[in-house]
């Protein structure tokens, strides 16, 4: 355990990612996370590394795809309009089945948007938006402290599953200065000797490739990708739960949008009523399971995120009817406070009579 | 305890540095602390601000619609936050850049000519320090020796000025006894 | 006696899957014969594309990944960094189209010259989409019938080809670039030389070089194999000449 630092959630991340060996980074600025590539530029060249100021997110999501090849671990960063000009080469990278780390510190689209904190990328890292059948790891951290941590497992999940992942975060996180102390990593090393390019030297020549002209082929390589998924949803689902043993009000939310969640269930909890939080910090897998036999005991589920309602599916798809779901969200301006949550939530228990039977 | 502030100024005025000792300061005395900078295209010029807070419990909020203390080094960020202090809550301004003028009742006004004590000790610079001189003395229970830590490590590359940034933190830190 | 013998580096008993009297397969071999004669086939990565030069991968026997369109160069500058940050010994090339190398990656491939990367492209100029059936692309010719111009490329509506190897030789990045023909026995002995001086280039460390070569496409074109080539000797080369545009050696 070294001694507390403060640093900004962008920052961590670039410092966790040079901790567990990362060797290459690729990367084109755009605000809200250009210090990762700022604060990277200077380390990687003292340190013979691997970076470039990519010409743009296109080839800067390659250049990681060609050096994640290699064996080398490799991490890209940028934000939402960008991260959705890196779809293409995500959906190689898994059907390659290339271990990359991508960081996007979310700001608010559609389009263009702006630089505000949202979390209107949810869609677009857990279905994907590339095309084909594939999946990405997504991990979601609500403070510094988290970027580390995650950023350390980020890299142990992509190698160890040879496939992308996603750290997604919203511009607040990527922005914000927290105290926070770099433990070792703690993830195993996973060799990937068995498959990396670096000359054929004594061995047979390997190829990584997409294209697949038989079908029967293709078939059974996404029957492989999509045994590979199964058992990741099975072991690397991964959540906080807060106050939530009696809960009949549980109340979903991601990254820093549940922090003002917990606050909520304080303020709640101070008025008699038994509110929790359920926080997936992996969105996907999603915590499935853990939300259904949670809802089974609930009588309301209160999701709350900066967009239109994009968790808000798989919260659904996990509480099947089991109680009833409301939705607080705002996409974008400013970060919602806790003012605003009280008053749209007083307003809900009053249209769904949850607190008059509880409180 | 918990305790927010909210940092303000023009670019240049060093509200980003002042902010960073300050979260620091709270880090060192083992609180629990958060700062954010102003969100928003201002990437020079106009207003710049940082919220912190500190609390001895997990931050859950780290931006809030009002806050404890708001500090404003000019005209423009006196203007735009002076509603954002809580009810009997303080707001310092810098009375060399900004209208001596009060028009809530509701709240503690503390104004300094920062600008004019910076200069009488030889370097405008140093304005933020005496800002947090001033509201350290307001917060209360802040050890000089983290203040001195806190200045150590983020001017670990100017240590030229450590000195004359403590210097400045003392005067603002006696500043309201003499008076004012 | 003189004995054939395929390439070291052409995988055992594989077969080309390109149409007949198409150039790729003799781009493909000359690339084998330059691999072998510089031992580099144990430190080789290729970067494939799309359309018809992806299949490079099932005919060398060297470690290969295929690239998305046009981004070959992006994925060669990273695993030429990866490489170095890991202090391997290594060789890396493109082997793309003129539609990937020249259009949709025309960023990606200009950039890579302009900053020097330490890699070798071979760019298969065809003056079409071959892989698709023959559409119009960023080197077909005016006046050339293809099926997205069914009444010839026309300067005010379709716009100009790009000389490419002439646009590459002009950033300061490139070590080498080069156009070079597949039409007869000398010409092809001449870009054998060429490809071999752009490969050596990349191993003397001297930054980005390139070769692009006029190739025959037979069954887009329309033409029987021999008077595809004789259309690269007598009308091609007229606007797309053969030589060297920049060599950093020899200025």
């Amino acid at each position: 355990m070294s001694e507390k630092t403060l640093l900004k959630g962008n920052i961590a991340i670039a410092q966790a990612a040079l901790k567990c060996g990362c060797s290459c980074y690729f990367g084109y600025p755009i605000t809200p996370q250009t210090e990762i590539g700022e604060y990277l530029s200077l380390k990687m060249q003292e340190s013979g590394l691997g970076y470039v100021c990519a010409e743009s997110e296109i080839g800067a999501i390659n250049m990681a795809l060609g050096a994640s090849s290699t064996g080398a671990k490799v991490m890209a960063s940028s934000s939402s309009c960008a991260v959705s000009l890196m779809q293409e080469a995500l959906s190689y990278a898994c059907s390659d089945e290339l271990p990359i780390v991508l960081v996007n510190v979310m700001r608010a689209g559609p389009g263009q948007g702006y630089i505000y904190p949202s979390q209107g990328d949810y869609n677009q890292s857990v279905t994907g938006g590339g095309n084909g059948d594939y999946r990405i790891i997504v991990l979601s951290p609500s403070n510094v402290q988290e970027c580390i941590d995650l950023t350390y497992r980020a890299f142990y999940l992509a190698r160890k599953y040879r496939n992308p992942v996603i750290i997604l975060l919203d511009g607040l996180l990527g922005q914000m200065s927290e105290a926070v102390e770099f433990d070792d990593n703690k993830y195993d090393e996973i060799n990937c000797s068995n498959w990396t390019l670096e000359g054929a030297k004594n061995r047979p020549s390997r190829k990584i490739h997409s294209l697949e002209p038989s079908s029967n082929k293709l078939n059974n390589h996404i029957k492989k990708m999509f045994e590979k998924y199964s058992i990741i949803k099975e072991k690397e689902a991964d959540w906080e739960e807060y106050l939530t043993d009696d809960a009949n009000i549980i109340v979903t939310a991601f990254s820093t949008m549940s922090r003002q969640a917990k606050a909520l269930c304080n303020y709640y909890r101070r008025k008699g009523l038994k509110m929790g939080l359920f926080r997936p910090k992996t969105l996907w897998p999603f915590p499935q399971k853990r939300l259904a036999e949670l809802s089974k005991k609930a009588d309301l589920i209160i999701d709350i995120e900066m967009n239109m309602g994009q968790m808000l599916k798989d919260v659904e798809l996990s509480v099947l009817g089991n109680s009833k779901i409301e939705f607080i969200g705002k996409p974008v301006g400013d970060f919602m406070k806790i003012d605003e949550l009280v008053s749209r939530t007083d307003e809900i228990l009053r249209r769904t009579d949850v607190s008059l039977s509880h409180s | 305890m918990n305790k927010s502030l909210l940092i303000s100024g023009a670019g240049g005025q060093g509200i980003v540095s002042i902010s960073t000792i300050i979260a620091n300061i709270f880090m060192l005395s083992g609180k629990f602390v958060s700062l954010c900078p102003c969100y928003g295209a201002e990437m020079r010029g106009g207003a710049v601000n940082c919220e912190i807070n500190m609390s001895d419990s997990e931050i859950l909020c780290p931006q809030n619609d009002e806050v404890d203390f708001v500090v404003a080094l000019n005209q423009t960020s006196f203007d735009k936050f002076i509603n954002k202090v809580k009810e009997n809550g303080t707001i310092i301004v810098n009375s060399s850049l900004a209208k001596i003028n009060k028009t809530r009742d509701d709240i503690k006004y503390i104004f300094a000519p920062l600008t004019q004590e910076a200069l009488k000790l030889g370097n405008i610079k140093t304005t933020n320090s005496i800002a947090l001189g001033i509201l350290s003395k307001l917060l209360g229970n802040l050890s000089i020796d983290n203040v001195k830590k806190a200045y150590e490590k983020i001017l670990k590359d100017k240590k030229e000025l450590i000195q004359k940034n403590i210097e400045a933190y003392l005067l603002g830190y006696n500043y309201i006894q003499e008076g004012n | 006696m003189l004995v054939y013998r395929t390439p070291k580096t052409i995988k055992e008993n594989s077969t080309f899957t390109f149409c007949p009297g198409c150039d790729h397969g003799i781009a493909v071999k000359l690339v084998a014969n330059v691999l072998d004669e510089l031992n580099l086939r144990d430190e080789t990565i290729a970067v494939a594309s799309s359309g018809c030069s992806v299949f490079l991968y099932n005919f060398l026997d060297v470690d290969c990944i295929e690239a998305p369109h046009g981004r070959a160069c992006a994925v060669a500058t990273g695993i030429k960094r990866a490489m170095r940050a890991q202090k391997k010994e290594n060789f890396v090339f493109t082997y793309q189209g003129d539609g990937d190398f020249a259009s949709i990656g025309l960023g990606e491939s200009l950039h890579s010259a302009l900053r020097g990367e330490n890699i070798t492209a071979i760019c298969i100029n065809n003056t079409n989409y071959g892989m698709t059936g023959g559409q119009l692309g960023p080197t077909t010719v005016l006046g050339q019938v293809t099926t997205t111009s069914p009444l010839g490329r026309n300067k005010e509506y379709h716009g100009f080809p790009i000389k490419t190897a002439e646009h590459i030789a002009l950033s300061d990045g490139t070590s080498f670039s080069a156009r070079v023909a597949l039409y007869d026995i000398k010409n092809i002995m001449n870009a054998k030389k060429i490809i071999k001086k752009a490969f050596e280039y990349q191993k003397k460390g001297l930054g980005f070089a390139f070769v692009e070569i006029l190739s025959s496409c037979p069954t887009n074109w329309k033409l029987t194999p021999v008077e595809s080539h004789n259309k690269i000797k007598n009308e091609l080369t007229k606007i797309y000449p053969l030589g060297i545009f920049k060599d950093v050696l020899n200025e």
